[in-house]
């Protein structure tokens, strides 16, 4: 009798477990994350912005790519390589204001802008890396926060002709897209209910191709080596690893994400504000990466969802919205410290703990 | 001579915590470097093998001089370290641990390769897996370095160390805290890397029933200066050594 029910039941559950596994190895493919990116840009305005619940518009979207790609890049200096940055505005602010200079003086082409921006942050992020990664823990935060600073004090006054000083930068002009595709062009029929215009279609390309350059990062030899830097910095340089270089690297190409994501700001916002230099921007971004939760690709974009609609949406609902954000921070570090995005992988593996009926 | 140093000197402010020590290895030989706490033997290595810039002296490896090299610079050339405590990296697996090790030999020191996929290197992954074997972790390499038991938390600091196969290696008490079971194993298993794979060996250590058994020569420290250098049978029949190391107690 016993025998019977064990061999009733055991095919059902190597049923389960090979289909697990299949999905394990389905995941595990890059390919993977970016087809869960695109299905996302697709399906994520439309939960976003047609239920009730939610009040969310499409500019609202499209900033929350732009802090997304400025979280992922953030992760993979604060997650991945264990390096708190508390300057990150300088990347942010002054690749805004190189692609808001470059559309008023030059030309306004947005992807150009992009580039432009992203050059910009990257050489910023390898001068100020050489000067700060010699330091390490709560030095190199100091240090960074310091040229933060400095770059702010100087956007305000010294350069105060060029940036336009306490009143931000007003003269961005962006053209079409490729000199032919307004930004404002809407598609039609379908393509106008899943990608809606031509500036949809930026910035979620742009995140879409954020998503991917992170993850094949995060699985190339510098994934594994960042990793091994956070744990145990001194190993990896008795392994012959020149963890100074692993490191700059690490801070010129989250600088770099932070370009692209700051040039972006500036199309997006048609302006760019001295704030976005200012320390608070370089807080925000700590907090929307914790908050998402540190150590992976999606967990930057679950803080910016989190953050930008307490900001934007709970903000026009309650006075005090800081004080519901910085409960939420609390709330969520306290009772989940791998953030929003552990929440989830948290639920994955009691789901398939079920499925495997884990019983023992 | 594979290493040499000469007049090897660190003070810290008054401290003199290495004074002038000479220290000539062959390869193929084994070393043991001994002496009471607070001798200046872990400092000794630290100036070897770069973690500790010297205040005087010149350290040589095959003739070249090495001194005030960064470790990753020293390592490359052929000289590892394994650590007094497992230096491992707890929250990766066991075999990614191994993969880490296994890029910084095949690698080099930098690689631009961040735009490539790490599970296209089979040659990484082959010998991550050697690596491995070699030590009998394998089985264990999917769980977390921080599960391990002790003992083979030792055994993958070795394994580290090991990886990029270096001509000459630096193990600091590798027998530290372990049982009479595991160090008999670990004693076994310094044998065999002798053997096997021909690494001149330097051993830091306590225990004098290991250093018998694996050392050809042994160099003695007290305070900052040797002040014995011979074969096992030449120290233990120093009285000096016997007066500094041991009270003046019979081996």
């Amino acid at each position: 009798m016993s025998e019977q029910t064990e061999t009733a039941t055991s095919p059902e559950n190597t049923d389960t477990a090979g289909l697990l596994g299949r999905w394990d190895e389905l995941r595990e493919r890059e390919s993977f994350s970016i087809l869960g990116a695109i299905v996302f840009v697709i399906g994520f305005p439309m939960v976003f912005t047609n239920l009730p619940l939610f009040n969310g518009y499409m500019s609202l979207v499209e900033l929350i790519y732009v802090w997304s790609i400025f979280a992922i890049g953030f992760d993979l200096l604060l997650g991945y390589t264990g390096l708190l940055s508390f300057g990150h505005a300088v990347f942010w602010g002054g690749s805004a204001y190189a692609a808001g200079l470059f559309s008023a003086n030059f030309y306004g082409e947005p992807l150009l802008m992009v580039l432009v921006a992203t050059v910009t942050a990257s050489v910023l992020a390898l001068v100020i890396g050489l000067l700060s990664l010699r330091r390490g823990g709560i030095y190199f935060a100091i240090l960074t926060l310091a040229f933060g600073q400095m770059m702010y004090f100087l956007a305000l006054g010294p350069l105060g002709g060029i940036t336009g000083g306490e009143d931000g930068f007003t003269g961005v002009a962006v053209e079409p897209l490729l000199g032919a595709l307004s930004l404002e062009r809407e598609f039609a029929g379908i393509l106008g209910t899943l990608l809606h215009d031509i500036s949809y279609v930026l910035f979620a390309g742009f995140f879409v191709l954020t998503v991917a350059v992170a993850v094949r990062i995060v699985r190339s030899p510098y994934g594994a080596i960042f990793q091994a830097i956070a744990e145990n910095e001194q190993r990896v340089r008795f392994l012959g690893l020149n963890v100074w270089r692993y490191k700059l690297t690490a801070f010129v190409l989250s600088g770099a994400f932070a370009g692209v994501a700051g040039g972006l700001h500036t199309i997006h916002a048609q302006y760019v504000a001295v704030g976005s230099l200012y320390w608070i921007t370089s807080g925000d971004i700590v907090i929307i990466t914790v908050l998402g939760g540190i150590g992976s690709i999606f967990g930057p974009v679950a803080g910016s969802i989190a953050f930008l609609y307490v900001e934007n949406i709970i903000s026009g609902e309650i006075a005090f919205w800081l004080l519901v954000l910085g409960s939420l921070f609390v709330s969520v570090v306290w009772l989940f410290p791998a953030g929003i995005w552990g929440i989830v992988t948290g639920i994955r593996s009691t789901v398939r703990e079920r499925l495997l009926g884990d019983d023992s | 001579m594979l290493l040499k140093t000469s007049g090897l000197t660190k003070q810290f402010g008054e401290l003199t915590a290495v004074d002038g020590v000479d220290l000539e290895l062959k390869e193929g030989e084994s070393m043991s470097i001994i002496g009471p706490n607070g001798a200046g033997k872990s400092t000794t290595v630290n100036l070897i093998t770069g973690l500790l810039n010297p205040t005087d002296g010149t350290v040589e490896y095959r003739g070249e001089e090495i001194t005030g090299k960064e470790p990753h610079e020293i390592v490359q050339k052929g000289l590892s370290k394994s650590f007094q405590t497992a230096s491992i990296f707890p929250d990766l697996t066991v075999e990614r641990n191994a993969v880490v090790a296994s890029l910084g030999a095949e690698h080099g020191s930098f690689s631009l390769n961040f735009f490539k996929r790490l599970a296209g290197y089979d040659e990484v992954a082959g010998r991550a897996r050697q690596t491995l074997e070699d030590m009998g972790l394998y089985e264990q390499r999917d769980i977390k370095a921080k599960s391990l038991p002790y003992g083979d938390k030792r055994r993958l600091e070795m394994a580290l160390a090991l990886a990029g196969d270096p001509d000459l290696l630096f193990l600091d008490e590798p027998t530290a805290g372990m049982s009479p079971d595991e160090t008999d194993d670990t004693v076994d298993l310094i044998q065999r890397i002798k053997e096997e794979r021909g690494v001149t060996i330097v051993l830091i250590e306590h225990d004098m029933e290991i250093i018998f058994r694996v050392s050809d020569r042994i160099a003695v420290l007290n305070r900052g200066a040797k002040i014995a250098d011979g074969t096992p049978d030449e120290i233990r029949g120093d009285p000096g050594v016997q007066e500094a190391y041991l009270g003046g107690v019979e081996i």
